[in-house]
């Protein structure tokens, strides 16, 4: 299947999109972090201590991590936001202390280990509460993963001003919003945005998750114009706008989780000067990972190492 | 490392089957509306495992009088269980009967035992009486059980599909006629896991630094799971979606468990593109089911038109 690389999602940035996000913003300023930072004897090692992390976000929910550290550092080091995907279980980053990164590996609310609130489930997660975008699953999700910044912000072994976003699938636009959102991220990482063009992406793929988009308006077929309000305050692509600082993004052609097509437009409306887009032909929704990571360690040691 | 299968290897997974075979699957089953669609229904399965133990599975019947060929599956090392894996096109359930188990520990598998990921593969590996993977082992052969009571199945055409325990599947289980594995931590466990920093396998490496004196008894528990020691029982026509050349689980490494497995193999090394390894994967199992003149189903953007 061609790809068009012109391709524009149909979704349109809502006039009070910074008035709504203002107010979340403002509720997560009002809540407390209460961060519980234990370490975790059994995944540390001889070059890295690992500690499980536990803080406060949105709605009080508790939300969890991991949060990863070089032994011994000689000074205050760069960090990393590491946003997980969609169905995957949010990764222990020894691999990027090993690379001189601290590293938080956050769990958003629903993910394992940060379950006890707030728990929509696999198939389920994207569609929870979708007809009012106050009460939408990924309100609080989204404010989650902002709140790992403020948990690294947190850290005295963490330089303030060298604090990157990374992730793919749902991580990566996690990415997209995380930087958009957050003026300390000086750089960030977004593979296969996933949560961008959403209503094109229904119709563009047939495949899990975005079927479940399919799957509640199926049943639920007068809640069209509802989802699709909803879903514009959540789509990166609203975001993208304000993404100002260096970011790449890379994108498999044969994509059949988050089409390509969403990738274009999504790359199109980032208001960064400093953006470049990776296109891996032959390559599915891993983006073309074995050569893409390379890129993306070369991209963070000269934006975030000094 | 063991190189010697168990002396009671054959004992040990008898008796679990036996205890299996003791404990009725006890299935109730419901239609889950908002994933069933017009070419298939979608049912939510509560099944018994040992224990007893309650685990659950969604089940995707094609319309239709049927049989239908099945794909099942097997459980993952992971916390989620998803109706077919994710960018799988949704359309495969018009023409498969899809099932997907989630063992003890995966969410809608998870009371009372909810593990850990990572941390599953090792939970309660310090003796043999508390590894988990036993139980792990016997819900994915439960999800098999459960089949053959489903009266649309063709039970020439069983397809089990996914990690290491879909060969665990296909040793223990005569239901399985076809496998699809991508073998990741089940092959001489504790040798491959000295070469790497990833998870699951770093959970070894994990319990060793912690825990050095247990190597020579969690060696001893592993090696009743070791796929080299279930290979000769594998009868079933089998893929292997083996590692790019160079890594962990490439065709070098697995050529000798090749070598012993009873049935017919094909063992391809991965393209390192999903969509590459995906579509051999999609089109092996539709020929071997349907022959060469029916087209696999694949997801809109792998196909050339």
């Amino acid at each position: 299947m061609g790809v068009d690389r012109d391709y524009k999602c149909r979704v349109i940035k809502p006039d009070d999109f910074n008035e709504f996000w203002g107010l979340v913003i403002d509720e997560l300023a009002g809540i407390e972090l209460n961060i519980v930072c234990e370490e975790d004897k059994l995944r540390s090692d001889e070059n890295t201590t690992v500690y499980q992390v536990f803080f406060d976000s949105l709605d009080r929910v508790r939300v969890s991590g991991w949060y990863s550290v070089p032994n011994s550092p000689k000074e205050r080091l760069p960090a990393i936001l590491l946003v997980p995907g969609y169905q995957s279980d949010p990764p222990i980053p020894k691999d990027w202390s090993a690379k001189g990164y601290a590293c938080l590996s956050i769990n958003p609310r629903g993910k394992v280990r940060s379950r006890n609130q707030f728990d929509p489930g696999y198939p389920g997660l994207l569609t929870h509460r979708i007809v009012d975008r106050n009460t939408y699953s990924y309100r609080g999700f989204y404010a989650d993963a902002w709140r790992g910044v403020d948990f690294l912000l947190s850290r005295k072994e963490v330089d303030s001003d060298r604090i990157g976003v990374a992730g793919s699938s749902q991580g990566g636009g996690l990415t997209i919003t995380t930087s958009a959102m957050r003026k300390e991220i000086k750089a960030a990482s977004a593979g296969a945005p996933y949560l961008c063009g959403f209503m094109d992406a229904i119709e563009l793929t047939d495949t899990y998750p975005y079927q479940e988009i399919n799957d509640y308006l199926r049943i639920n077929p007068d809640s069209s114009e509802q989802v699709e309000n909803t879903l514009a305050y959540f789509d990166g692509i609203s975001f993208a706008d304000q993404i100002s600082c260096p970011i790449i993004i890379n994108i498999g052609l044969q994509d059949n989780v988050c089409p390509p097509e969403t990738g274009y437009s999504l790359f199109e409306t980032i208001g960064s000067n400093d953006k470049k887009l990776f296109e891996y032909d032959g390559h599915g929704h891993e983006a073309g990972r074995y050569v893409h990571s390379a890129i993306i360690d070369q991209f963070f040691d000269e934006h975030l190492k000094r | 490392m063991i190189d010697n299968r168990p002396i009671d290897f054959g004992q040990f997974w008898y008796s679990l089957g036996k205890e299996l075979s003791e404990i009725p699957v006890a299935a109730e089953t419901e239609i889950l509306q908002m994933r069933s669609t017009d070419f298939a229904d979608l049912y939510g399965v509560h099944m018994s495992s040992i224990g007893p133990y309650k685990i659950y599975g969604y089940l995707s019947v094609p319309k239709g009088d049927g049989p239908f060929p099945v794909i099942y599956y097997v459980p993952k090392n992971a916390s989620v269980l998803e109706i077919i894996p994710q960018g799988t096109s949704n359309q495969i359930r018009s023409r498969y009967i899809t099932f997907s188990v989630a063992c003890r520990g995966m969410r809608t598998s998870d009371s009372p035992y909810s593990a850990m990921y990572p941390g599953q593969l090792t939970d309660g590996i310090e003796s043999m009486s508390t590894y988990v993977y036993r139980g792990i082992v016997a819900d994915t052969l439960r999800g098999l059980d459960f089949l053959l009571t489903f009266p649309h199945i063709n039970k020439s055409s069983i397809v089990a599909w996914g990690n290491d325990n879909a060969l665990l599947a296909g040793a223990l289980h005569g239901a399985v006629t076809h496998i699809v594995s991508t073998p990741s931590f089940l092959y001489d466990s504790i040798q491959q896991a000295s070469q790497t920093s990833s998870y699951p396998l770093e959970e070894f490496n994990d319990y060793f630094r912690l825990n050095p004196e247990k190597r020579d008894e969690v060696s001893k528990i592993l090696a009743y799971y070791d796929l080299k020691f279930h290979a000769s029982a594998i009868t079933a026509e089998t893929l292997i979606m083996a590692d790019h050349e160079g890594g962990l689980h490439d065709s070098k490494t697995l050529s000798e468990f090749k070598e012993n497995m009873s049935g017919q193999v094909t063992l391809h090394t991965s393209e390192r593109s999903s969509y590459r390894d995906g579509m051999f994967a999609e089109e092996w199992v539709t020929e071997k089911l349907f022959g060469h003149d029916v087209a696999p189903i694949v997801p809109n953007h792998w196909k050339s038109e």
